[in-house]
């Protein structure tokens, strides 16, 4: 058989792949105690609270109907507003659109500290400043709708075909202009996208603020948690499950009618 | 090189087939037609005239509202997945759009036609037996892109990629090939590279050959046997060599353009 | 991304309901501000709260300690990978099978599993997790893994849907089941940016875990977003080879 043979340079490589994928899982599972044996031996154990948790309390739905809206509300203005900042930064982050290298590396690490800090430290800190309730809800999200969406959104305003940014650039366009006519639009679609999908986690992150007191119905959740009213827990999840998938069919109905 | 086991006979029979989609649109009516074993069949028609319609009947990718498509007497049986998939092992496919998996390597793409010939284990794990190998490689070979076996396919020119679709095909050692537009996307000089090849392998495999095309003068350069279709319906049948500007008048409802001639229109 | 001249001739989206869609946003925005009893008021104090309570992680208590930070730190690592692994390894099969264009009928049903893990809480998985293997990094994995797998399920399915399915067909008209379709012209195609995905959920875990309470103290904060920095100049390398080859 005349073929050249197959090329090996490849093999070395995954080889490394697969070995440092397996170190890293067996210390990382060392490391936190993880053990199968444990997890199915005690899985009956498990089964009490699973049995408390069951049939959820429908009679509370009623008193879920606020604090539910007051969610979506926390996460509509999250959005919207982090939706908005979200747009410069992801520029300036952008390595193809950035004017300069500093610009560039100030935001990009502007971001990464965005990223770093979790949502619940955002919600403490506007808890903090604002007090507790809704508004503080609401920034939180702000600062996490702006971190979510910067980055994804400048990986795709760097791999936008930049002939049309070039042009307009090329004909004596500002550099506002290029942003706004030749770079924005490439990536509108992913944009949008992101933007619903940053929506999405807003609802499922205002379940969580609510935890700390930021408003919504986290705040319901704790209350029924700590005092260890599951059926109640139960009832609040499949609130929130009917809501989650509600809203993925709008976005998904406004993604597929966009592109 | 192995031997291509020639597959015996590859006969295909319409009887009184029709296609209505969904939506109403019909795209085939009444098709009554025998096409021998080892025909190389041309198929024309302006756009929407059903030319895909027939190809994609006969391996079931489209089903039949009415009547019946046969291949060596048995019926196409578009019901039962598993009968599919049996006779389908037999008919390779040829598309416009090459369908190459451009991230997998040539070979890969073309031990896609070996997935219904060896066991499906070995298939999923890349397990692929020694004797269908050898067959891969004897389909690279008779399209003359050995050298490429490697390389990924998203690496190759327009014309190698259609190459590597007709050494996927040939890799399932079919009795039938279909060729549904293969030069549609390709640049005058690779289509007569890409028909030549198809008539050769056609000649020395005695492989069923059905090619839909658009252009008029590669019809009459390449084809033995010409069939017409308007509107779903047969509406010509009979040698490419003999075939006139006024039957291509009928077949297409009009008179034919420069656009409709590849060396004009190029 | 093609090039710029087919961007030109592609339609754009229909006006009419992109301003509808506009217009409803807009408006939800603005009832939503009142909801919530949005203040100017509120927003002037902003400033100083936030420089107040900033303050208090200000300077940072080098006496904790290093030796107390850094096992921190590599546990909330150790927690994010076994989530992540456990994420990736249960979503894939999901994700190839919640293809709609493929699987109508099992999208269903993967649509729901994945939505049921989305609606729970990280920290409330934690606690259902903590009767079976007891209070520890045992259980957040657990919590972090089966909530990681419900948003990489619904994106890997995204990526599977958005795919061409011409190989699909080209697989199947060559006499392959679906399923060897799956493996031979879905995979290959999806597998470098669901690979992405789980790298991007790995950054996400690690916050995540410092959130259920592993990593607390106030001097982590630095140390911490060392760490995102180094994952995220990886990950975008990584990134970057997988979708160039």
């Amino acid at each position: 058989m005349r073929l050249a043979p197959r090329p090996r340079k490849n093999l070395l490589f995954w080889l490394g792949v697969i070995v440092f994928l397996l170190s890293m899982s067996l210390w990382s599972a060392r490391g936190i105690g993880f053990s199968l044996t444990e997890l199915v031996c005690n899985l009956t154990d498990g089964s009490r609270l699973l049995r408390e948790s069951w049939p959820p309390d429908l009679a509370f739905l009623a008193r879920l109907v606020d604090p539910m809206l007051e969610t979506v509300f926390i996460a509509v203005v999250g959005t919207v507003v982090g939706g908005i900042f979200a747009i410069p930064v992801a520029v300036l982050a952008a390595r193809n659109l950035t004017p300069n290298r500093l610009t560039w590396f100030a935001d990009r690490n502007f971001m990464n500290i965005l990223r770093t800090l979790p949502d619940l430290f955002w919600a403490m800190l506007f808890a903090t400043a604002v007090g507790f309730g809704p508004v503080a809800g609401a920034l939180a999200l702000t600062v996490f709708t702006v971190a979510v969406i910067s980055k994804l959104y400048s990986e795709s305003l760097e791999s936008i075909d930049m002939g049309l940014p070039e042009a307009i650039r090329a004909v004596g366009g500002s550099w506002l202009q290029m942003i706004q006519f030749g770079a924005l639009p490439q990536a509108l679609q992913h944009y949008v996208s992101y933007a619903l999908y940053a929506f999405e986690l807003n609802i499922r992150a205002s379940v969580v603020l609510g935890l700390v007191g930021a408003g919504g119905i986290g705040m319901i959740l704790e209350t029924q948690r700590a005092n260890f009213e599951y059926e109640r827990v139960t009832m609040i999840i499949l609130a929130v499950l009917v809501a989650v998938l509600m809203i993925e069919e709008v976005s998904e109905s406004i993604r597929k009618r966009l592109t | 090189m192995t031997q291509q086991t020639p597959s015996p006979a590859g006969a295909i029979q319409f009887r009184n087939a029709s296609i209505t989609y969904p939506n109403g649109a019909i795209g085939m009516k009444n098709l009554d037609l025998q096409i021998e074993p080892g025909e190389f069949v041309v198929i024309v028609g302006s756009s929407g005239a059903g030319k895909s319609t027939l190809l994609r009947a006969v391996n079931g990718l489209n089903a039949l509202t009415e009547g019946t498509v046969a291949i060596d007497g048995e019926t196409v049986a578009t019901h039962s997945s598993r009968d599919l998939r049996r006779m389908r092992k037999r008919i390779g496919m040829i598309f416009q759009d090459f369908r190459l998996v451009k991230r997998l390597s040539v070979m890969s793409n073309v031990l896609i036609g070996r997935l219904a010939h060896v066991p499906g284990w070995r298939a999923m794990l890349n397990l692929w037996p020694l004797p269908d190998r050898e067959i891969a490689i004897d389909a690279l070979m008779r399209v003359g892109i050995t050298d490429k076996a490697w390389v990924k396919a998203s690496q190759l020119s327009g014309g190698q990629q259609q190459r590597v679709g007709i050494a996927r095909a040939l890799a399932q050692q079919p009795s039938i090939i279909l060729a549904d537009e293969p030069v549609a996307s390709l640049d005058p000089v690779t289509t007569h590279q890409i028909m030549k090849d198809l008539v050769r392998i056609n000649r020395e495999l005695g492989i069923t050959t059905l090619v839909n095309l658009h252009f008029l003068d590669l019809a009459r350069e390449y084809g033995d046997r010409l069939i017409g279709l308007r509107f779903g319906e047969l509406v010509f049948d009979g040698s490419a060599k003999t075939v006139t500007d006024e039957d291509f008048r009928n077949i297409y409802g009009r008179d034919f353009t420069e656009s409709d001639l590849l060396e004009d229109s190029a | 991304m093609s090039s710029h001249s087919d961007l030109l001739r592609q339609p754009g989206p229909p006006i009419g309901f992109a301003t509808i869609v506009t217009f409803v946003i807009a408006l939800m925005f603005i009832v939503s501000m009142f909801a919530i009893g949005f203040t100017p008021g509120q927003m002037a104090e902003v400033p100083a709260g936030v420089a107040r309570v900033l303050s208090f992680f200000w300077p940072v208590d080098m006496a904790y300690g290093w030796d107390r930070v850094l096992p921190a730190i590599v546990e909330s690592i150790q927690i994010a990978w076994i989530g992540t692994i456990i994420a990736a390894l249960l979503s894939l099969p999901l994700a190839l099978f919640g293809a709609r264009t493929l699987f109508p009928r099992v999208a269903r049903v993967v649509k729901l599993i994945s939505a049921t893990a989305r609606a729970f809480p990280e920290i409330l998985l934690a606690i259902y997790f903590v009767p079976i293997v007891g209070l520890g990094p045992f259980a957040g994995a657990l919590a972090i893994g089966i909530s990681s797998v419900g948003m990489l399920t619904k994106l890997g399915a995204e990526v599977v849907d958005s795919l061409d399915f011409g190989t699909v067909e080209a697989v199947e008209a060559a006499g392959g089941s679906r399923i060897l379709a799956l493996r031979w012209a879905v995979l290959p195609q999806v597998l470098p940016e669901i690979i992405a995905h789980w790298l991007f959920r790995f950054e996400l875990n690690i916050r995540a875990s410092a959130v259920l309470g592993v990593v607390g103290a106030g001097g982590v904060g630095g140390v911490l977003l060392n760490v995102v920095l180094a994952i995220d100049m990886i990950s975008g390398e990584i990134r970057r080879r997988i979708i160039r080859s």
